[in-house]
């Protein structure tokens, strides 16, 4: 491969991009008509606008991605995280193009990305599964049916979409009594997001760690695991906070679920990059929970505390280059290693989306922190993809090191324009769950409710007289920076009116 | 030049003068002499003196208690417009909502029920699309209760009320787009 296509956007394609200069490969980007600033289309060598901002009509377009991998001339295509990359036609559709696509076989894709054909591959491995339901249960199966297979998985239970992901098409059930209305949502909600009604029934641990490890397989038949990263630190079923290695790993635990996870690839014949996700329980015990068939977004915590580059190791194995790594060292971490996402939200506000008009971005940087971004100054944070404007993560030789080092590296960020969800870690890495390692994954959905909605950050009397300060100076020295924006006109406004022109959401 | 700036709900009255390559500030009769270096359109580093009062604001990084006279703290601020229409200052990494002549901020619900004066507008805080309206006309409501739900960047967010009141206005109509600022219910 000379040349790769980046089927992506934000900060996972300029990290692909990285991974390609690197490699003297040369990378193309392609763009929807709001990214045509971003800065995925200033570092590559060519970019192809591929249509307007809806994600259906550009970063899920098969056929205009296939297009401008032809008029480029590019022999491999990398799918990054989200969009098409667990999307066993697209994977199809490179290949049949002629093209090498980066990331497992199609068929690979297809039966890790039902949770129920996933289960079943992790039992023959010999994986214990949560327990649950074997088989998917279709739009056909009567609510009586439903309500005895409830009664044999235990209460409580979670309804799951079977095609589900991203804690949509998921509800919990603890009542008897709410099984047939929570099937009904999580249906019309897997229907309306995955285009499938068929789900599951799995039983819910009671405050389970998500424990993950981390997979590179070759075409030769060599799979290797990695330390493993606990994410359970998640808010509304959404990762927030990663690190590794875990403090509910011991060494023993780790090599039984490496082995594991290792078993379970090896079981579908899988390559490339992929994480097997489990769930820990209170006693030590982890069940298989699902495969992510792609690059995860918090890769490079692994990297970090391994040295390896996994963006690097997709190109290689895609182009059938054999793993030659050292298995033993990629399950001793060196150090300890942390990311935080940060997303454009207001956390003082529910969380809600602050896209809008970045002005002015200070990265940390310095000793052990990686800022993943692909946000910059003068930039709009679009209304029409998630919201993640980076990824923060910090190293150091232990936990309460690295813990240090990331409170350093928020208090260095500084973003003006939007509002980001920085103050909220600042918040999170002081508390002493988070520091003595003693959470599990409805901890953060937990906390947050009973905070119900205080402010992160509460600022002094100190802090608010200096904020008086500055904004009379910042009006006396430039009044039209704060007469003219504070108003109606200014540039986020018309990008709003444009956004809406463009008629989407 | 005077201005007067709201913070954290208190209205202060701020004048700045110009001293030479410094500034004298004054909030509410206390002055602070201000050394203000002008890093970008929306950054200052300000390096402050205390001189009325003789004492000294504690950076916010430092550890509590007081900071003696004579120290000279400095502070990185960032002044920039708020889409709805106030201005938010970062001091340091520490956001705070400011409004400067009485530009106040349209009605973000959560600030709406401290004050608990007047009818409550809530109002979009980004645009998006109405996915639910989930009050009708003449409902009790209360505070923190979620009131429409609005989508935008691929998820559903609940806008909740301020305070408890009644619902006297909906504008919000189920399936129809919409601008950050726009109204979408008031409450009495």
């Amino acid at each position: 491969m000379e040349k790769i296509l980046i089927a992506n956007r934000g900060e996972i394609a300029v990290r692909i991009i990285r991974a390609c200069r690197e490699l003297g490969v040369s990378p193309v980007a392609v763009y929807s008509e709001c990214d045509r600033s971003a800065l995925h289309v200033r570092y590559a060598d060519e970019a192809y606008a591929i249509g307007p901002s809806a994600p259906r009509e550009s970063y899920l377009r098969i056929d205009r991605i296939l297009d401008a991998a032809r008029q480029s001339g590019a022999d491999g295509v990398h799918p990054g995280y989200g969009f098409l990359a667990e999307n066993e036609d697209f994977a199809a559709a490179v290949r049949d193009a002629g093209l090498t696509f980066i990331g497992p076989t199609p068929a690979a894709i297809e039966t890790m990305g039902s949770k129920t054909a996933a289960r079943t591959a992790a039992r023959r491995a010999g994986v214990p599964v949560v327990p649950g339901t074997e088989s998917s249960l279709g739009a056909d199966v009567p609510d009586a049916g439903i309500a005895a297979i409830a009664e044999s998985v235990g209460y409580p239970l979670l309804v799951k979409a079977v095609a589900g992901g991203g804690g949509k098409g998921m509800r919990t059930v603890t009542d008897p009594a709410d099984l047939a209305g929570a099937v009904r949502a999580a249906r019309s909600e897997a229907d309306a997001a995955f285009g499938d009604s068929a789900v599951y029934l799995e039983r819910q641990l009671v405050r389970p760690r998500h424990i993950e490890v981390q997979l590179l397989g070759d075409i030769h038949g060599t799979v290797v695991p990695f330390v493993e990263r606990e994410c359970s630190i998640q808010r509304r079923h959404q990762k927030v906070v990663e690190e590794t290695p875990s403090r509910a790993v011991s060494p023993a635990l780790r090599e039984a679920m490496t082995s594991a996870a290792a078993a379970v690839a090896t079981e579908v014949g899988y390559t490339n990059a992929g994480t097997i996700e489990f769930l820990l329980d209170e006693d030590g015990r982890f069940y298989f929970l699902e495969m992510n068939t792609r690059l995860q977004v918090e890769h490079a915590i692994t990297e970090m505390v391994t040295g390896v580059d996994l963006v690097r190791w997709q190109i290689r194995l895609a182009r059938g280059e054999r793993l030659d790594l050292d298995p033993a060292a990629l399950i001793t971490p060196r150090g300890h290693a942390i990311e935080c996402r940060i997303y454009a939200e207001d956390p003082d506000n529910n969380f809600l989306p602050s896209p809008g008009r970045i002005l002015q971005l200070r990265t940390p940087a310095g000793p052990g922190i990686r800022d993943d971004s692909g946000a910059t100054a003068g930039l709009d944070v679009p209304i029409f993809y998630d919201p993640m404007i980076s990824k923060l993560v910090a190293w150091a030789e232990d936990r309460p090191l690295a813990v240090a080092r990331m409170r350093r590296a928020l208090s260095e960020y500084l973003v003006a324009g939007i509002k980001t969800t920085v103050p909220f870690f600042s918040w999170l890495l002081a508390q002493p769950e988070f520091l003595e390692g003693r959470f599990h994954t409805t901890y953060l959905d937990g906390v947050l409710k009973a905070r119900n909605g205080r402010p992160f950050v509460e600022p002094s009397p100190d802090v608010e007289e200096m904020a008086a300060v500055a904004a009379a100076l910042q009006a006396a020295l430039s009044p039209g920076t704060v007469a003219e924006r504070a108003g109606d006109g200014g540039a986020s406004r018309r990008w709003q009116a444009r956004a809406r022109a463009e008629g989407v959401r | 030049m005077r201005y007067e700036v709201e913070v954290g709900g208190r209205t202060r009255q701020v004048a700045v003068t110009r001293l030479g390559d410094a500034f004298a500030v004054t909030v509410d009769g206390r002055e602070w002499r201000v050394d203000a270096a002008r890093i970008d359109a929306q950054t200052l580093s300000l390096l402050v003196d205390s001189v009325w009062l003789n004492e000294t604001p504690r950076s916010p990084n430092a550890a509590t208690g007081p900071v003696p006279a004579g120290l000279r703290p400095g502070y990185e601020v960032s002044i920039a417009p708020d889409p709805l229409g106030g201005l938010t200052v970062c001091v340091g990494s520490t956001p705070v909502a400011v409004a400067l002549d009485s530009r106040r901020r349209w009605g973000r619900a959560d600030d709406a029920g401290a004050a608990g004066a007047g009818p409550q507008r809530l109002v979009a805080p980004m645009p998006g699309k109405v996915v639910r309206v989930l009050v009708g006309p003449g409902e009790a409501v209360r505070a923190r209760q979620p009131l429409v739900v609005v989508e935008a960047m691929k998820m559903e967010n609940e806008l909740r009320a301020g305070r408890d009141g009644t619902v006297a206005e909906i504008h919000a109509r189920e399936g129809t787009s919409v601008d950050a600022g726009a109204l979408l219910i008031v409450i009495q």
